[in-house]
């Protein structure tokens, strides 16, 4: 598996488990559907851009720094365009790329 | 890589048809296992040294007499086991004898030997003494060698660090025997090296001249030479 | 005649023993001692070089099985092969050879206070020479924990070629090997069935004594219980496919020589990307965490 694929996967699989969350949310009722297509998508492309950055750059600071910041980039955007929970949306989403970010770096081992 | 095919051996020539030569090989045995006998018999049967003694002269005489070694077949046992077993029948023989003409009833007991302890049995016993009789037949040829060849130093550096080796470091004992002796360490370690060659070229000369074959030669020599048992 | 003391014995034994080499060889000091020989630490003054030599006991037959040695070690030339540098007859008559002198310890003596890894490794690089010497047609026979060498600076040596089988060597008779590690056909004297696989018996019975006193792993277990396996064709076949199956288990992978249950799969997948799993686990408590401060 190469890392743009390991990256997307990763990626969608925290986003599905992200946007889930939501339900832990009173507010966010009626919207369920809505919030997991999209942080699933937001995983997604986050993961595959991270794969992408991983197979240019092979730093594991790096790789883990550029996962932060880019997802928390998304996060915010999500969290801008929902208007509440900002905190909950960026840290978590933060640590989803700090999370891809590593694993892109570190997997595969030899073949990048 | 083999071993010289022709040699002397006293034990084949004990049992020539030349008187000759039979007589060489008597004196080059009886030389090489007079002490160790008298040394068994001693122990053995608990008999004062000088009784010992003239049991180990008869032995040899009768022996030289009646022409004993010549049953002796190298492909049975060695010629050292060989020897032992027929000075275990003389000397049972001559006791017997003793005790029916009833003379020498009365063996005197003699302390024994506390090198019996060090050795598992009396054929071990047996073993070291010639082993040691070998050892001091080697250093007086040395010594004689050293001598005629005006070599006193060598001879007299391998007694004071070969035969009383202490296991000090080497180099040290080297330095002390230079000072000692007014030489260079390497004059040392040189006449060391030289008597060490001479002393080890003896030890094996005089085994070929008392083993039957290469065979009996080769077994005779790991036991000197420490790495095998018997 | 001259009257020796037990001392005095002793102390003559000694210089009788010591190699004599007309010159070029100076002894230092005795390294070990075992049936087969004596083998001596030596100045090799000719080069300016310490060597270590091997002196055999004293017999034709014994000198035949030297220079069969030496021949044998001459012709592989291997990093995890001792070097000879020479051979022939001391001035006494026996047999001996120059070699690479190895400045370390047995692997009996060496592995001690090492972790399991550090051992399953230094096994590997064991497999490395004896796979090199079956490529040449050249089986040992007598692979034991006494018979390898590790170096102070980590290289491991495979050493006593001095029984090994050639392929081009004639009918031999006897029983050849060390019973503890030694495959049954071997005990059984069958030298003319004894190939590679009986040496990959050997490396089983020496993986065995490296893990004796390790946590015990059922793939591990598995890998030894394979490579003494009873019938040689159950064996591996080789030993570079023992060394890679115990690189799986380094790797983390699963071993040929065992089949895991699923609850095995995923604990050794889990150790295996532990960093992962564990940052997973900090995900889900950091979201746990959110959700009780923030979520309300």
């Amino acid at each position: 598996m190469n890392k743009p694929t390991i990256g997307l996967l990763l990626g969608a699989g925290l986003g599905v488990l992200d946007g889930c969350t939501a339900f832990f949310y009173p507010d966010t009722k009626g919207m369920m559907t809505g919030i997991i297509i999209g942080s699933t998508f937001k995983g997604l492309v986050a993961g595959l851009l991270i794969g992408f950055f991983a197979r240019k750059v092979h730093n594991m600071a790096a790789g883990i720094a550029f996962g932060v910041l880019l997802s928390g980039l998304f996060a915010l955007g999500v969290a801008m365009m929902q208007g509440n929970h900002y905190a909950a949306i960026i840290v978590p989403g933060s640590v989803v790329g700090l999370i891809v970010g590593f694993a892109t770096q570190k997997y595969p081992h030899a073949t990048a | 890589m083999s071993f010289p095919v022709t040699r002397y051996s006293a034990v084949r020539g004990a049992s020539s048809a030349d008187r000759g030569e039979r007589s060489r090989a008597w004196d080059v045995l009886a030389a090489a296992y007079w002490q160790p006998v008298c040394k068994y018999v001693a122990l053995k049967w608990r008999l004062d040294p000088a009784d010992a003694k003239d049991l180990t002269q008869g032995f040899f005489a009768a022996a030289i007499e009646k022409d004993h070694f010549a049953s002796y077949d190298p492909s049975k046992a060695r010629f050292r086991t060989f020897l032992r077993v027929c000075v275990d029948g003389y000397v049972a023989n001559e006791r017997k004898a003793a005790t029916r003409v009833k003379r020498g009833g009365a063996s005197v007991c003699v302390e024994v030997d506390d090198r019996i302890a060090a050795s598992s049995s009396l054929e071990d016993y047996f073993r070291d003494e010639w082993v040691r009789s070998m050892f001091a037949m080697a250093v007086e040829e040395l010594q004689r060698l050293c001598d005629d060849r005006g070599k006193t130093i060598a001879y007299r550096l391998f007694a004071r660090y070969d035969l009383e080796d202490e296991g000090r470091d080497p180099e040290a004992n080297y330095r002390m025997l230079a000072a000692e002796f007014a030489l260079p360490v390497t004059q040392v370690t040189n006449h060391l090296a030289w008597a060490r060659r001479e002393f080890r070229r003896i030890v094996l000369d005089r085994l070929r001249e008392i083993t039957a074959d290469n065979e009996e030669f080769e077994k005779e020599a790991q036991l000197l030479l420490g790495i095998c048992s018997n | 005649m001259l009257e020796l003391s037990d001392r005095n014995v002793a102390a003559l034994r000694r210089v009788l023993e010591q190699p004599d080499s007309n010159g070029r060889y100076h002894p230092v000091r005795e390294i070990a001692r075992g049936g087969m020989g004596v083998v001596w630490e030596a100045d090799d003054r000719e080069l300016g070089r310490r060597v270590a030599l091997k002196i055999l006991p004293f017999g034709a037959a014994s000198a035949d099985w030297l220079c069969r040695e030496a021949r044998v070690l001459a012709g592989l030339e291997h990093p995890g092969i001792v070097p000879v540098h020479d051979a022939g007859l001391l001035a006494d008559g026996r047999a001996f050879y120059a070699m690479k002198l190895v400045q370390g310890n047995r692997l009996d003596q060496a592995v001690a206070g090492l972790t399991r890894n550090q051992r399953l490794r230094i096994f590997q690089r064991i497999c490395e020479p004896v796979e090199f010497a079956h490529s040449r047609g050249i089986i040992h026979r007598d692979l034991k924990p006494e018979n390898v060498m590790v170096g102070e600076f980590g290289e491991v040596l495979v050493m006593d070629w001095g029984v090994a089988k050639l392929s081009s060597g004639g009918p031999e008779t006897g029983i050849i090997g060390t019973p503890q590690y030694m495959a049954p056909e071997q005990a059984a004297g069958a030298n003319d069935t004894v190939d590679q696989r009986s040496d990959v018996y050997g490396l089983g019975g020496i993986l065995q004594f490296l893990l004796a006193d390790q946590p015990s792993s059922r793939p591990l277990q598995a890998i030894c219980k394979k490579a003494m396996a009873q019938d040689p064709r159950e064996r591996y076949a080789t030993a570079a496919a023992m060394s890679a199956d115990v690189g799986k288990f380094l790797e983390g992978e699963p071993v040929s020589a065992y089949r895991e249950n699923p609850f095995e799969v995923a604990w050794r997948w889990m150790a295996r990307h532990r960093t992962l799993v564990l940052l997973f686990l900090g995900y889900v408590v950091m979201r746990a965490l959110v959700l009780y401060f923030l979520g309300r």
